[in-house]
């Protein structure tokens, strides 16, 4: 086997020795050869009691630097601080000693200063100190406070104390002493006249009750007497009792205008006749009467009330829009117009009278007979001639379903409404004739302004020949005037 | 009076035997002291040596190290646990293996292991007069014998000191953190703040000093062995007991110089 040489064990050994001192020695020295880096500040304290050199210096609880030494300079505690040169302090920051630990460790906490100040240069103090809270201060100042209670005490006691202070608390006891003395003398000197004075109250109390005793008899005498006083009163009554009925059967002058047939009789009689009259009122009679008791004035009455009920809130249902509505037919390039007047009777129910200009014009249909001939039909075509629109609408829900003359012919309508009636969809089916197409038409109208809408749709795009895209805009306002005109008529109402 | 002076008589010699034996000591320091750079330097002899009292001594230096270490997290524990401190364990042991125990063990266990050595081996050399074969050979046996185990004793004694208040340590962290549970973050926080280099270094000067009393005791003892085999244990048994004792008693006045 091969042997290591002793010079080679011991190297080796030294090598470990030295690598595990080097590792401890890293790892306990942050000062000592190895952290002799960064500057320097001063700072003075009044008093760096418990502080010892490398301390910690902690700016926000975090150990930035240690304690390098502390020395008096002008009675005050110059510390000079070492911080590493990447931490940097304002001018303006404050410096503070600190406890921290169960076993009181003085630490020297820095508050920051303003941000973006100038910093401090090495060599340079920090001028800003927090006095801490010193026990011993505190102690000082206890007993300063100590002083002061003792001279008071001391004046009191050189007030009470003292030859003078003395006598004169002796004397006030003294005074005292003589006065509770004299009372006491009082009351022993006196204590033969104070019992006789409560002899003689009590030979009082004696003979007043000897009093009562003797004079039981006179009190009964004068209880009887009282007695017979109040059947006295009785009678007295009874006399009065007597007096009234005379008044009653009509004897003396009370009695009579009591007693007088004549007056009650006249009394009645105006009873009577008011009685009459109400009578007469009641069943009609006379012109209060007739008032009161027709009924058919009572009916008018409610006919009247109700019909100002229903003008007001017929007028108040009732709506009328006029709208004039404009199509540009882009097949055509030329426009479509409308001129629409819708009654709204109610809510959900509505007239619609309008003229319609159509560039197609007016169709006519002619029936020519010839004499002994055939008829022949001719379709012309008014260019001048204007197209009705009179329909009357329903509305369900968002639905609104139209019948009558759509462009002077027969048809049928449907409208959606959705968004809260901002947009409508609509189709509309008429023409409808054996030899050709129905006219039909589909399109939207948009709610853009209050009075203003815009509309886009194909109009007739089953007939190849008419078909033709549209935009438009309408104005629609409604109109207040016309309203009470036609409220004013009488219209069949549901 | 005769008892009295008989008393008298003891007391003096052995105060004098003392006495003696200190300047005789002191005189073989500055022996060796002069013998040392004088050359030739026998860098064999001293690796030898340095192999015998330094690597040799690790397992007990180690174990004695390690325990010790562990044994004060476990007392300290209780104690600082009275108040709430329990993360002032790390900082206790640490402070305490480098500063104390870490060079007073290894050198008391260096004295029990190598001390006794040299004794016997020098003593032996001594009855057998192979020390004076050494003077015939006109080789000075102090220079021969001596200067490379006090060399050794005084560089190898610190190594093992750092050996043992590391493996102390360790042994402390391992109680302190895995058993007594105490925050090792805190613990090893406490010992890196606690303990300075100072405390380090300072410990290794006195594991020097151990390292130099110890081989020198050894070596004197050795050296002025008389009385055959039964002088040879007797010698050994005196090294021990005078190098504990002088290595204890100088620890205090290091202690005491240093800190």
């Amino acid at each position: 086997m091969f042997s290591i040489s002793s010079e080679a064990k011991v190297g080796l050994f030294v090598l470990v020795g030295l690598i595990v001192l080097g590792y401890m020695s890293f790892q306990v020295g942050q000062r000592g050869f190895t952290f002799k880096r960064g500057y320097m500040v001063e700072v003075e304290f009044d008093n760096a009691a418990g502080l010892s050199h490398d301390a910690a210096v902690q700016i926000a609880g975090v150990e930035v630097g240690r304690v390098e030494k502390i020395r008096l300079k002008n009675g005050k505690a110059l510390v000079t601080l070492r911080l590493p040169a990447e931490v940097k302090l304002e001018k303006d920051v404050t410096a503070a000693i600190k406890t921290h630990g169960i076993l009181g460790d003085k630490y020297i906490e820095i508050l920051p200063g303003t941000q973006g100040g100038a910093y401090l240069q090495a060599g340079e103090s920090i001028s800003r100190v927090e006095r801490q809270a010193d026990v011993d201060r505190l102690l000082n100042q206890l007993a300063s406070i100590a002083d002061d209670v003792k001279m008071v005490s001391s004046s009191l006691s050189k007030v009470m104390g003292g030859k003078t202070g003395e006598d004169s608390i002796g004397a006030i006891l003294e005074n005292t002493r003589l006065l509770t003395k004299n009372l006491n003398a009082v009351v022993v000197n006196n204590e033969a006249t104070l019992r006789a004075m409560l002899e003689n109250t009590k030979q009082l109390t004696g003979n007043l009750n000897r009093v009562v005793v003797q004079n039981d008899d006179k009190i009964n005498q004068v209880i009887e007497s009282l007695r017979g006083a109040s059947s006295q009163m009785e009678k007295t009554f009874t006399s009065l009792n007597d007096i009234t009925d005379g008044i009653r059967r009509g004897e003396g002058t009370v009695g009579q205008l009591v007693k007088d047939k004549g007056m009650a009789d006249r009394l009645n009689k105006t009873m009577a006749s008011l009685q009459e009259v109400s009578d007469k009122i009641n069943k009609g009679q006379g012109t209060l009467g007739k008032l009161v008791n027709d009924d058919e004035t009572v009916n008018n009455l409610n006919q009247t009330l109700g019909g100002i009920n229903k003008f007001v809130n017929k007028s108040d249902q009732f709506r009328t829009f006029i709208s004039y509505r404009g199509e540009y037919l882009t097949e055509k390039s030329d426009a479509k117009s409308y001129l629409d007047l819708r009654i709204q009777p109610r809510q959900d129910y509505f007239y619609l009278l309008g003229l319609v200009t159509d560039p197609r014009g007016r169709r006519t249909v002619k029936d020519i007979t010839p004499e002994g001939g055939t008829t022949t039909q001719i379709t012309e075509w008014d260019k001048s001639g204007l197209l009705f629109n009179a329909q009357i609408g329903k509305r369900y829900q968002d639905f609104v379903i139209r019948g009558g003359v759509f462009e002077s012919t027969g048809g049928a309508g449907l409208d959606f409404m959705s968004f809260k009636d901002r947009l409508k969809l609509t189709f509309e089916a008429f023409d409808f004739a054996a030899d050709r197409n129905a006219h039909l038409k589909a399109g939207g109208e948009l709610r853009l302004l209050k009075n203003i809408y815009l509309n886009a749709g194909w109009d007739d795009f089953i007939n190849k020949s008419n078909q033709s895209p549209y935009v438009g805009v309408s104005l629609r306002f409604e109109d207040d005037d016309l309203k009470y005109l036609l409220t004013s008529v009488p219209i069949p109402t549901k | 009076m005769r008892l009295l002076a008989a008393i008298f008589d003891s007391l003096g010699k052995s105060v004098l035997h003392a006495v003696e034996e200190m300047g005789r000591i002191i005189l073989l320091f500055l022996s060796v002291l002069s013998w040392m750079v004088r050359p030739p330097w026998r860098l064999r002899n001293i690796f030898k040596q340095m192999e015998f009292v330094g690597v040799r001594s690790i397992f007990v230096v180690v174990l004695t190290g390690m325990f010790t270490g562990m044994v004060m997290a476990l007392q300290g524990y209780h104690g600082f646990r009275m108040f709430s401190a329990e993360s002032m364990v790390g900082s206790a042991v640490a402070l305490g293996m480098t500063r104390e125990l870490g060079p007073v063990l290894t050198s008391l266990m260096v004295t029990a292991r190598a001390g006794s050595a040299m004794a016997a081996e020098l003593g032996t050399m001594k009855v057998t007069e192979q020390i004076d074969a050494l003077y015939v050979m006109a080789a000075n046996p102090v220079q021969y014998l001596i200067v490379p185990r006090v060399i050794a004793g005084v560089i190898m004694v610190p190594f093992l000191t750092v050996i043992s208040d590391f493996v102390g340590i360790l042994g402390g962290y391992f109680v302190g953190v895995q058993i007594l549970n105490i925050n090792s973050g805190i613990f090893i926080k406490n010992i890196t703040k606690m303990v300075e280099l100072n405390d380090i270094y300072n410990g290794l000067i006195k594991a020097a000093c151990f390292g130099l009393i110890l081989s020198l005791v050894g070596c004197y003892k050795g050296f002025n062995t008389s009385g055959g085999a039964e002088g040879v244990g007797r010698a050994t048994t005196e090294a021990v007991v005078l190098a504990s004792i002088t290595i204890l008693i100088s620890d205090y006045f290091l202690t005491a110089l240093m800190f």
